[in-house]
């Protein structure tokens, strides 16, 4: 399927996953445009979280090509740099059983960046997040959507060009929504590419978002 | 009434600080830690491993390290016999009745409980901890450590675990280190030898160090793993 000319994130074709002769994924074209903001509606079991997954490198699948940035890449041997630059963040994050701020630092360590730029990031994601009145806490002890607010902070701190969410607003409601929902608009405030798995009515009715619908393993394009 | 002098004369072992019991002492934690401190790293890399790489045969690999719990720490020591004796394969190194003979017997006894903990432990964490260290720019190292710090305390049953057993096993020291009076006697072998003359006092003494060292690791444990699953 083909989207609106710009300058093309990421393009793939022919991008297929199949589990005991069943294809969950079985996508004959996907293009992203940088800027853009992309919501992939769909039925349980759709294969929303395998593309998801799959762009993200943690789900083996065959595809024709795969380009990011112009850079051919292959989905069996997932450069480690491309991790920098694609975030992707779990329907239910995980937190690591530490502090909230290494929590957030993580990436950045991966990254083996400088002590200082480390040091800088993480203050910056962690007030961008709005998340310091949690630092003293146990990750363990935080809320659905706290979770969620350090989950976009530790991504947010890679400076990725394309986030890739995975139901980020599911089982929230009030206040922790609200704040998630303002940080997913900040991230496409700042140009960043957007590909988010939902069923909130609310993201779906946002303006100047492009709506994907996933049937069966396949992609059409709603908007 | 012998039971009460035997055991006042083992406090007072105890207490005088009697230099051939504390030499006996420091010959079992020697050993037994140089021998955790040397194959910990490698069976926990290799329980690692198991838990989170397909291969043929992982099945018997992993069914036999779970048999190797059972297996006899005296036969431990007639296989480490026979190959570090004069005439075995490795007979050449001159290992026999030495610390190092010993160490490498509680290598042997300690890496199937050291390797299977840490697999169980691996296997039993959340996928998504290897899956955000992976997406957060982590390489397959860095995932690894990182899921293995989030099992930390079950890596940490795995260490005690593997203490526990080596620091009170008889069997092999016995045989492979020839209960050597002031080089390879530690508290197990000594207690027995000291009970077969009817030296009950020093074998008391011992009995009363090795029971505090086994409980202490045993509350140490309990401790850690109640702490790691405080919650603020």
């Amino acid at each position: 399927m083909n989207l609106p000319s710009g300058e093309l994130l990421l393009s793939c074709a022919g991008l297929k996953r199949s589990v005991s002769n069943r294809d969950i994924l079985d996508i004959d074209r996907l293009d992203l445009v940088r800027g853009y903001t992309y919501l992939l509606s769909g039925a349980n079991g759709a294969g929303k979280t395998t593309l998801l997954r799959a762009l993200a490198g943690l789900e083996s699948v065959q595809c024709k090509y795969l380009r990011f940035r112009d850079q051919e890449i292959d989905p069996g041997r997932y450069p480690k740099r491309l991790h920098r630059q694609i975030a992707f963040v779990h329907h239910h994050p995980l937190l690591f059983s530490t502090s909230i701020a290494k929590n957030v630092a993580y990436g950045l360590y991966a990254c083996a960046l400088t002590r200082s730029e480390i040091a800088r990031r993480t203050e910056a994601a962690i007030d961008w997040a709005g998340v310091r009145s949690l630092l003293d806490r146990s990750p363990q002890a935080l809320s659905a959507g706290e979770k969620q607010r350090v989950a976009l902070a530790r991504a947010h701190a890679l400076e990725p060009v394309l986030y890739l969410l995975d139901e980020p607003t599911a089982n929230l409601d009030g206040d922790g929504r609200e704040l998630v929902l303002r940080l997913i608009n900040a991230i496409s405030q700042e140009g960043r590419t957007l590909l988010i798995a939902c069923h909130d009515r609310e993201l779906l009715n946002l303006p100047g978002v492009h709506h994907l619908r996933m049937t069966g393993g396949r992609l059409e394009r709603v908007s | 009434m012998e039971l009460v002098e035997t055991s006042r004369e083992a406090l007072r072992l105890l207490v005088t600080g009697d230099a051939g019991l504390w030499q006996i002492v420091w010959v079992s934690l020697k050993v037994s830690l140089a021998a955790l401190l040397v194959i910990s790293p490698l069976a926990v890399c290799a329980g690692y491993l198991l838990a989170t790489q397909h291969f043929p045969g992982r099945r018997i690999v992993v069914s036999t390290i779970q048999a190797l719990f059972a297996f006899p720490t005296v036969v431990v020591g007639l296989l480490l016999y026979m190959v570090l004796s004069r005439q075995g394969p490795l007979g050449g190194f001159h290992l026999l009745f030495s610390q190092t003979a010993m160490a490498i017997g509680q290598m042997m006894i300690a890496a199937p409980i050291l390797v299977a903990f840490t697999l169980s432990a691996v296997q039993g964490a959340d996928v998504r901890v290897r899956e955000t260290a992976m997406v957060l720019g982590a390489g397959r190292l860095g995932a690894a450590l990182t899921v293995l710090r989030e099992v930390r305390f079950g890596v940490m049953a795995a260490l005690f675990n593997g203490f526990g057993r080596v620091i009170s096993e008889v069997g092999c020291a016995l045989m492979v280190g020839g209960n050597i009076a002031g080089l390879t006697r530690n508290m197990p072998t000594a207690i027995a030898l000291e009970t077969t003359k009817g030296e009950f006092a020093q074998g008391v003494a011992l009995g009363i160090v090795l029971m505090v060292i086994a409980l202490g690791v045993n509350f140490a444990m309990s401790w850690a793993q109640g702490a790691g699953g405080q919650h603020k």
